[in-house]
């Protein structure tokens, strides 16, 4: 009696967990409504050039493709364009040959040097930020948001290494992710890593939602691909190199699947083995299309009616100032000579 | 989904359809409010072959006091406008800086800024907790101009008396330095993700004007670069009853000719930026390029093409400059402006001669123990000059106030006036202004000791071994000549409003350069070793006072004493024991 | 043997004089084993200097002194300045003979105690009785193990605030044999004043002057003299202390800048302690946890266990809590060692029972040349680390401590032996001394 009264309380708490755990029918029948990109590179020091060349080639390939600079939240550990030892300023390329500069004229790196840590980066994914924290920092996205997320640095089994003094392990970026599905902060993950052991990050994922592929296995290193005589260092790593070999055949109105792009590095090529991870992802990446998640979704709405908007936050008391009094401004001394004449000899 | 072309077309047709009622409003409120916006670039060669160029935007907003002083803005950028707004600021300057300006052999510049970012608020009289809001504009400033501003807090800021006296117009003379915040950030960087955003600050972005000539891979090729914002408020009129809100964003950049890989000393504009002028802004007032040929007669001469517009002699504080102005909205643009200098004759290197008054600041001692700094301040003006001198220590280089030597010629000179604030570990720097009076023609030394501090482990950076920077020293002089001097005069914005403009004295500050030292480092990687032996020896002293005075002595019977090895021996050396006994 | 010791006197001050004028003042002062942030003369210089400007020198964190330290140092510095180095030869000659005094007052108890307790003790404990010439030349060993030990040279050579109080107790300590009961707890106060930790001192100096006032059937005096009333005599003299040094400051603000730096441990300079490197590597959550842990081992843990066990030795029990406070308090130098080590001599006839003498000699002898060369090496060389200095104190810190539970090992096996003879047998078969 005691047993057969225990098994139906155990299939109940079952039936109630996997009812919490259901993905809710309008999101999985729903699309998504915006785009938005997490690019984080984790290196410091010269001789990770290659680390800061994939993050701002992905970044490019991102913005040509439509994502605007508000929803792209750009993380680099290190400045290469303007380091000193960079024989030519403010530029990044990625090709021996110069074809491209990554850099560009026009980029807006939002974390910068040592504001890349750990904790920056997982109060930013959680949106646990401090308050005051400008807009251009903070992932404001919400239940529709597809969001590219691109890590790139050293990494080992089951961690990521930042800035060479801490680390991120799988378990703390599978709790943040999931922290974000809980809070409805995105609609799709899809969740590209070019480390050494890559595939260990995304081991420990457990939310649904997320595409994930790493550029290498765990037990393998991820490779660079070739040194640039003139700076003396590897400037683009394997994976990232194909990848972007195919993302510039990539249009704003392309029909790539993701199926293709997941497939872009064969073992012959990259040397390491690509891994991915499909199962918590429900669609079929082969019916994807890459501008799910490299493009941009701009959503309009069209209206004829007139709408009344108030401001959402009022200014502050501060701002209030008196109004305009018959007072006398004068432009205040420079220089204190009085302080010189009274007491020099 | 995906829109095609089409859609977007009629969107955009239908958009504009529906939003000119709001447009055409919008515009008439503006043009209720008055705001003029100039383009200034200054073109000086410099006596040591290099090439300074000074861009300077300036917009002037008689804005409206009030609550919604910044949501109708016109040619002001509503999003600095807001920052500024949002915080309370009177007045506030903000430079990003790589490379040092070298006095000696470059003369003083239109506005100096030390190396890294620097930043100086002056906040209203009526603001309460000022440590607050200073903490919230540098987040959001770190924000607007994508650099790591928000590393600047109360622990490296500091509350100048003397030295950063507000450049705009106040209503009373007494002034409360504790509205006043300075911070420095020698580490920072400046690179295009700098530039974008500053750009784009300007009413015509960088599509038209002169900002469409500041390329980022030319600009930052430079021995020299420097992006600055200034906001203050200035007099309305000549009755100074209201104020209006000057913004003046300026750029200056020395270029090595010798390192763009040109064989000769010709410099032009499309040297220079690598493309020519295309048009002035149209929504600029005046749009001027004024190229210094002061120099054209007393070093090598050079020619200039296209012939300017006009050209004014300016005298100012009993020196005479010569400038050559080319008013673009005059102009007329077929093709692309190019100013071009040509040389005819090859470079001579003259002896320099140096300006009245530069700085130099080394660090002596050897060892990660202590050591001391000196600041060698080089007077050439042939009367004594007064000066505030302030140094900005962060609070992990504890100094001693009593070691404090000024030595001018050999001699040693009592200063006028010191403020010292002490600083605290982790809550506040070293602040110290000195006002001196330094002698003709002499060379004064400001020596101080400090001592190194040890951190805790996480407090260094990743990477510890680089060093950490101290902020550069800044020496405030009022001139009485204007021999060298390009600043600006405190009521008019512009270059031009410079010209013939002497006063009785001439302000200036010069920043020496930023140091760096390395602080003694623990080993990173041994935190759970050193908390194990630390314990363990604290452990040893344990045991035994432990059995000292919780066990008294007691002789025990031999058998039952002994303790496991000599039982274990016995029991192997069962044999042997018979052996012994027969001796 | 008065002349030897006026001998020893002239002899000391003349070295300490010779250092003082030559190029080595300067290095000495500076050395991290003689100088910590608590007692360098250069923060008391800067505190002075300050304080003379107008500016408090409480407001930053440099100067750690009590208003009253300011106050004497600041006239010192004024209107002696010449006089400085002088000034300090003679306090710690005057330490040198303090303890001197205190020697011969208390070989003198111990010997008239040895002849009262002579009827109880074993047979064959004539070699363990202490001799009539142990009261000539123990107070001479101890002059000497003060006036010539290296660490107390460099001590008053560096010029610092230590030679204050290691006469403060000095002091404590004489007017403890003596019983007088204000005085004693006037220069212990001074003493806690400086630095906190000779606050322990209390409760041995009570015991003593308890024991030493035996008042026979008199009712008021025993509660005059009762360890109670020298405890809260105490209290009420250290109060006053603080009171008046708030009065000369104006304020409380000074506690945070001596006593909560001494307790919180925010400067993390290197010196002989255990506190320095542990606390550099310390996680930030976990500080609060261990600074308790530490001060509680520094100052509480030993306190009331040591007195349940020395109550009859109150002299022991001082040293005893000298010496481990010496070891573990969180800015230890040279002066705080080589006073305790000076206090040993008095107990010469425990050396025979020590059994670490050898090794504890060659670890100090090792630990205090390694030290300088390991700190140069890190600091100035840069081609060794942190790690290196952190051995050599490590290693400093346990030979102290074999030191210490050595002479308490000694002293109990003494008693023993004294009470149940020499010989290790039980029922005629041989025997060990356990501790059980």
């Amino acid at each position: 009696m005691r047993a057969l009264l225990f098994f139906v309380t155990i299939f109940y708490v079952n039936e109630y967990v996997q009812a919490v755990r259901q993905i809710p029918d309008d999101i999985l029948r729903g699309n998504h409504t915006n785009n938005w990109a997490v690019l984080v590179d984790t290196s410091r020091f010269w001789f990770n050039y290659r680390h800061v060349a994939n993050v701002l080639s992905i970044y490019r390939s991102v913005k040509r493709l439509g994502i605007p600079d508000s929803q792209i939240i750009l993380m680099v550990a290190d400045d290469m364009a303007c380091n000193p030892r960079n024989p030519r300023p403010a530029t990044v390329f990625n090709h021996r040959k110069q074809h491209i500069n990554v850099y560009g004229d026009d980029v807006e790196v939002d974390y910068r040097g040592y504001e890349v840590t750990v904790e920056n980066f997982v109060r930013l994914l959680t949106g646990r930020l401090f308050p005051g924290t400008p807009r251009s920092k903070q992932l404001l996205t919400d239940e529709g948001s597809n969001i590219l997320v691109y890590l790139t640095g050293h990494g080992g089994d089951g961690f990521l290494k930042f800035q060479d003094s801490e680390e991120v392990t799988s378990q703390e970026l599978a709790d943040a992710l999931e922290q974000m599905w809980q809070k409805r902060r995105y609609h799709e993950i899809f969740f590209m890593i070019d480390t050494c052991q890559a595939a260990s990050m995304y081991e420990k994922f457990y939310s649904p939602n997320i595409l994930a592929v790493a550029s290498s296995l765990v037990g393998e290193d991820s490779l660079s691909h070739h040194v640039d005589p003139a700076i003396g260092v590897y400037i683009i790593d394997r994976y990232t190199f194909h990848a972007l070999h195919f993302l510039e055949r990539v249009s704003p109105d392309s029909m790539k699947t993701m199926g293709e792009f997941l497939a872009v590095c064969p073992k012959q090529e990259c040397i390491s083995t690509v891994g991915v991870r499909r199962d918590l992802f429900p669609r079929d990446p082969h019916k994807v299309p890459i501008t799910d998640f490299f493009g941009s979704l701009r959503p309009v709405e069209l209206g004829i009616n007139y709408l009344n908007v108030s401001i959402a936050l009022p200014l502050t008391e501060n701002t209030i100032r008196p109004v305009k009094q018959e007072e006398k401004y004068h432009y205040a001394q420079q220089f204190p000579t009085h302080l010189f004449q009274t007491r020099a000899t | 989904m995906v829109y095609s072309k089409n859609d977007w077309n009629k969107l955009l047709k239908m958009v504009c359809f529906i939003l000119v009622p709001f447009w055409i409003l919008n515009v008439g409120q503006c043009l209720v409010q008055k705001d003029r916006f100039d383009e200034e670039l200054l073109l000086k060669p410099l006596p040591s072959g290099h090439v300074y160029a000074y861009f300077q935007f300036t917009t002037v907003w008689d804005a409206p006091s009030g609550p919604q002083m910044f949501q109708h803005c016109h040619l002001f950028p509503r999003a600095l406008g807001e920052v500024a707004g949002r915080h309370n600021v009177q007045e506030l300057h903000v430079t990003l800086t790589e490379g040092l300006w070298r006095y000696e052999y470059w003369g003083f510049p239109v506005s100096d800024a030390a190396p890294g970012a620097e930043l100086w608020t002056w906040f209203r009289n009526d603001t309460k907790d000022v440590d607050n809001i200073w903490k919230k504009l540098t987040g959001a400033l770190s924000g607007l101009l994508c650099a790591s501003l928000n590393f600047i807090g109360t622990p490296n800021s500091l509350s100048p008396e003397y030295s950063f006296r507000p450049t705009g117009v106040v209503k009373n003379s007494n002034l409360n330095s504790s509205f006043v915040r300075y911070a420095t950030l020698p580490r920072e960087i400046v690179c295009t993700e700098n530039l974008t955003p500053w750009k784009k600050l300007l009413p015509c972005d960088s599509k038209k004007g002169f900002a469409s000539l500041l390329n980022a891979g030319h600009i930052h090729n430079t021995n020299y670069h420097s992006l600055g914002l200034h906001i203050r408020p200035v007099c309305k009129d000549a009755k100074c009853t209201e104020v209006s809100i000057e913004l003046r964003q300026t750029v200056s950049l020395v270029y090595d000719m010798m390192i763009l890989g040109f064989q000769n000393q010709d410099w032009s504009l499309r040297k220079l930026f690598g493309l020519g002028l295309s048009g002035p802004c149209p929504l600029a007032t005046s749009s001027f390029i004024y190229v210094d040929v002061t120099s054209n007669e007393t070093g090598t001469p050079y020619q200039l093409q296209p012939e300017p517009t006009e050209v004014i002699t300016s005298i100012r504080g009993g020196y005479e400059s010569k400038f050559k102005v080319y008013n673009i909205q005059k102009m007329s643009f077929t093709h692309m402006l190019n100013i071009v200098a040509t040389y005819s004759t090859p470079k001579v290197y003259a002896v320099n001669v140096p300006p009245v008054l530069y700085a130099s600041r080394y660090i002596v001692g050897y060892g990660q123990e202590r050591g001391g700094i000196v600041t060698k301040i080089h007077n050439n003006h042939w009367k004594h000059l007064d000066i505030i001198y302030l140094e900005n220590i962060p609070w992990f280089l504890p100094i001693y106030l009593h070691t404090l030597r000024v030595v001018a010629g050999g001699k040693e000179i009592t200063p006028i006036l010191k403020k010292y604030v002490p600083g605290k570990e982790r809550s506040r720097p070293y602040s110290l202004e000195v006002l001196l009076r330094i002698p003709a023609r002499s060379v004064t030394e400001i020596y101080i000791e400090f001592d190194y501090v040890f951190l805790k482990w996480q407090e260094y950076p990743p990477d510890a071994n680089h060093g950490f920077y101290i902020g550069s020293a800044i020496i405030s002089a009022y001139l009485p000549v204007g021999k060298n001097y390009m600043g600006l005069p405190q009521a008019g914005p512009t270059i031009y409003s410079s010209f013939n403009a002497s006063r009785e004295g001439f302000l200036l500050q010069l920043r020496t350069e930023s140091l760096i030292i390395t602080l003694p480092t623990p080993d990173f990687s041994m935190p759970y070793n050193v908390i194990c032996l630390a314990c363990t020896v604290v452990a040893l002293a344990f045991g035994p006072l432990h059995n000292i005075t919780t066990k008294r002595l007691c002789m025990k019977d031999g058998n039952s004493c002994n303790g496991l090895l000599i039982r274990l021996k016995s029991m192997l050396f069962k044999g042997r024991k018979p052996q012994a006994q027969a001796h | 043997m008065d002349s030897l010791v006026f001998m020893e006197y002239a002899l000391a001050g003349l070295i300490r004089f010779w250092l003082l004028c030559s190029d080595y003042r300067q290095t000495v002062a500076d050395r991290v084993e003689v100088s910590t942030p608590l007692n360098s003369w250069k923060r008391v210089t800067e505190g002075a200097f300050l304080y003379n400007e107008g500016i408090n020198p409480y407001d930053g964190d440099l100067f750690h002194e009590t208003p009253l330290g300011l106050f004497v140092f600041k006239y010192m510095i004024q209107r002696l300045s010449q006089w400085l180095g002088v000034i300090f030869i003679i306090c710690d000659l005057l330490t040198a003979h303090l303890l001197y005094r205190t020697a011969c007052i208390y070989m003198k108890e111990l010997i008239e105690k040895q002849t009262l307790e002579k009827s109880s003790y074993a047979k064959d404990t004539q070699g363990l009785l202490l001799r009539n010439e142990d009261l000539k030349l123990s107070p001479i060993y101890v002059a000497s193990a003060y006036l010539f030990n290296p660490y107390i040279i460099l001590n008053c050579v560096g010029q610092t605030t230590t030679v204050f109080t290691n006469l403060c107790l000095a002091a404590t300590y004489l007017m403890m044999v003596k019983g007088q009961q204000l005085p004693c707890c006037f220069a212990l106060a001074m003493a806690t004043l400086q630095a906190l930790y000779p606050a322990m001192l209390v409760v041995p100096a009570s015991l003593y002057i308890a024991k030493k006032n035996t008042c026979g059937m008199s009712d008021r005096c025993s509660q005059i003299y009762s360890p109670w009333a020298t405890c809260g005599l105490f209290a009420c003299v250290l109060f006053f202390l603080l009171y008046f040094s708030s009065q000369l400051s104006g304020s409380w603000t000074f506690l945070h800048s001596t006593y909560g730096f001494i307790l919180n441990v925010p400067d993390l300079r290197p010196n002989i302690g255990l506190f320095w490197y542990f606390f550099t590597e310390m996680f930030e959550h976990f500080r609060p946890l261990f600074i308790c842990a530490f001060q509680i081992n520094a100052a509480f843990l030993y306190l009331v266990p040591l007195t349940l066990r020395l109550h009859e030795e109150p002299m022991l029990l001082a040293t005893s809590l000298t010496a481990l406070t010496a070891i573990f308090k969180s800015y230890p130098c040279l002066g705080d060692v080589g006073f305790y080590l000076a206090l040993l001599p008095m107990w010469k006839h425990l050396f025979n029972y020590m059994q670490q003498g050898f090794v504890v000699s060659c670890f100090f002898i090792i630990t205090s040349v390694l030290g300088p060369i390991v700190w140069h090496l890190w600091i100035y060389s840069r081609s060794a680390n942190a790690n290196f200095y952190f051995g050599v104190t490590l290693a400093f810190a346990t030979a102290q401590i074999f030191l210490v539970t050595d002479i308490l090992f000694a002293y109990i096996k003494r008693e023993f032996s004294l009470h149940f003879g020499l010989q290790r047998e039980v029922n005629g078969k041989a025997a060990k001394l356990v501790l059980e």
